[in-house]
């Protein structure tokens, strides 16, 4: 007996999943709903990831976006009062050209993703070991480039949102 | 028989014209970072895809996915604060409603 059907049987769960959630987020006008759905969809594509044996990259999904990105738009949400005007404003008078336009783009571009036809293959012992190799080696400078635009983002964030109470400052400088 | 590549392809194409119809469509400035972070995944998964198909050596596409995730979080923190930060001067989150620096 061989397991060639989990594979397909899995990756169809998967995408059922990550297509139902994000379509899901784009429709519900719950808020909160749509930001948990959207944890939802990042779960399914971990899994979808682990399924590519791209595990590393699975783990940093369910990390940042399942973990960190999650509470942050959980956080924002909360945060500001729920409002969501009309919905089809944007597309008002456009609606048959936006169709003919979306038909255009997506119509070539599902075809053409169906060229792809052979099957990954799979590499053996996962992909940590090539990733931190590329990562530590060619790109290096990209890197600490990033890690100094999280330190940019980490500042700004706290310098926009920061309170200039005039009467905390003083009471800061008084102390 | 195993998944073609395809299918990978065709999820992520799905997937990022969903972020872009709510990009486009929704008003609550929340639920547009929301979308782009959709847009952002799906772009993920083709490069995760053909990063498997044609460098499985070296995987330079999953470091772009590193990177990605960097900007993505990145993006998210300023996002919010400058939400926020709007917010405060007017409790407004509707895109169409924030309109202050229009010339």
């Amino acid at each position: 007996m061989t397991f060639d059907f989990v594979e397909p049987v899995v990756f169809a769960l998967l995408s059922i999943g990550v297509i139902a959630g994000g379509a899901a987020v784009v429709l519900l006008n719950r808020i909160t709903a749509a930001a948990l759905l959207m944890a939802f969809t990042f779960l399914c594509m971990a899994g979808m990831f682990v399924l590519l044996g791209a595990e590393t990259i699975a783990a940093f999904q369910v990390l940042i976006y399942v973990g960190a990105i999650t509470v942050l738009i959980l956080y924002g949400v909360m945060f500001t009062k729920f409002s969501d005007g009309p919905r089809a404003l944007f597309f008002q008078k456009q609606t048959p050209i936006a169709a003919v336009f979306v038909a255009a783009v997506a119509i070539p571009v599902a075809l053409f993703s169906f060229t792809f036809t052979s099957a990954p293959p799979r590499p053996g012992g996962g992909d940590l070991p090539a990733l931190a190799t590329s990562v530590f080696t060619d790109f290096a400078f990209p890197f600490e480039i990033a890690s100094v635009l999280l330190l940019a983002a980490m500042v700004g964030a706290i310098a926009l949102t920061r309170r200039d109470d005039p009467e905390e400052a003083a009471m800061r400088r008084r102390r | 028989m195993t998944v073609p590549l395809g299918a990978y392809v065709a999820v992520s194409a799905v997937l990022f014209f969903i972020g872009c119809a709510g990009v486009l469509t929704r008003r609550n400035a929340v639920v547009i970072l929301m979308c782009v972070e959709l847009m952002l995944n799906a772009a993920n998964l083709a490069l995760v895809a053909f990063s498997r198909k044609y460098g499985s050596i070296d995987e330079r596409g999953s470091v772009f996915v590193v990177f990605v995730f960097v900007v993505a979080a990145a993006e998210v923190a300023v996002g919010l604060a400058i939400i926020l930060s709007a917010y405060r001067n007017r409790p407004e989150v509707n895109v169409d409603e924030i309109h202050q620096m229009k010339g």
